[in-house]
């Protein structure tokens, strides 16, 4: 019976633990729109490596961008 | 006292030069509490990321301020019922 092929979990750190003086504000939608997938969606911890704290703070800031329309809820790109 | 961050949309329709004048009207009911305003940054006309009440542009504006908490929660109680503004966002600026 063949294996399913182990894959091995690149273990990401969180890149905000990394460089500490970084604060993560909602009208910095350069840094934000890196969290966002192509249709507006927030990207899964899973993908961004963030750790639980950040990415809350991350996903807070997304949320009130959204709000201030500096961000779009949903983009119909495709 | 506390620090406090304030972002406004305001109507696209606003005559650009009239935003200044009018957010300081605004911003009299802060200075007079007794709080001061340290900031204010007028973004300028910009799209908007979704429509907000059938617009597709706005005036953006921050300020950054310090007052008491109820001060700041009757500024923004007048600003929302002002109709020249779109929306408004308070955020604390220290700590938090």
């Amino acid at each position: 019976m063949a294996k399913p092929p182990l894959r091995k979990p690149k273990k990401k750190v969180c890149q905000f633990c990394k460089k500490n003086p970084q604060t993560i504000d909602y009208k910095d939608t350069t840094l934000l729109r890196k969290f966002v997938s192509d249709r507006g969606k927030i990207r899964a911890r899973r993908v961004t490596g963030n750790c639980t704290q950040h990415q809350r703070d991350i996903a807070m800031a997304i949320k009130n961008s959204r709000e201030m329309a500096l961000m779009p809820y949903s983009s119909t790109a495709r | 006292m506390r620090q406090y961050e304030l972002m406004v949309i305001l109507d696209p329709d606003l005559e650009e030069r009239t935003v200044a004048p009018s957010l300081d009207q605004f911003l009299t009911v802060i200075t007079k509490d007794g709080g001061s305003v340290d900031k204010v940054d007028i973004w300028g006309r910009r799209r908007l990321a979704h429509e907000i009440s059938k617009k597709s542009d706005g005036i953006y504006a921050v300020i950054e301020m310090q007052a008491e908490p109820d001060t700041v929660k009757e500024l923004d109680r007048q600003l929302n019922l002002t109709e020249a503004v779109l929306r408004t966002k308070v955020v604390r600026r220290d700590g938090k």
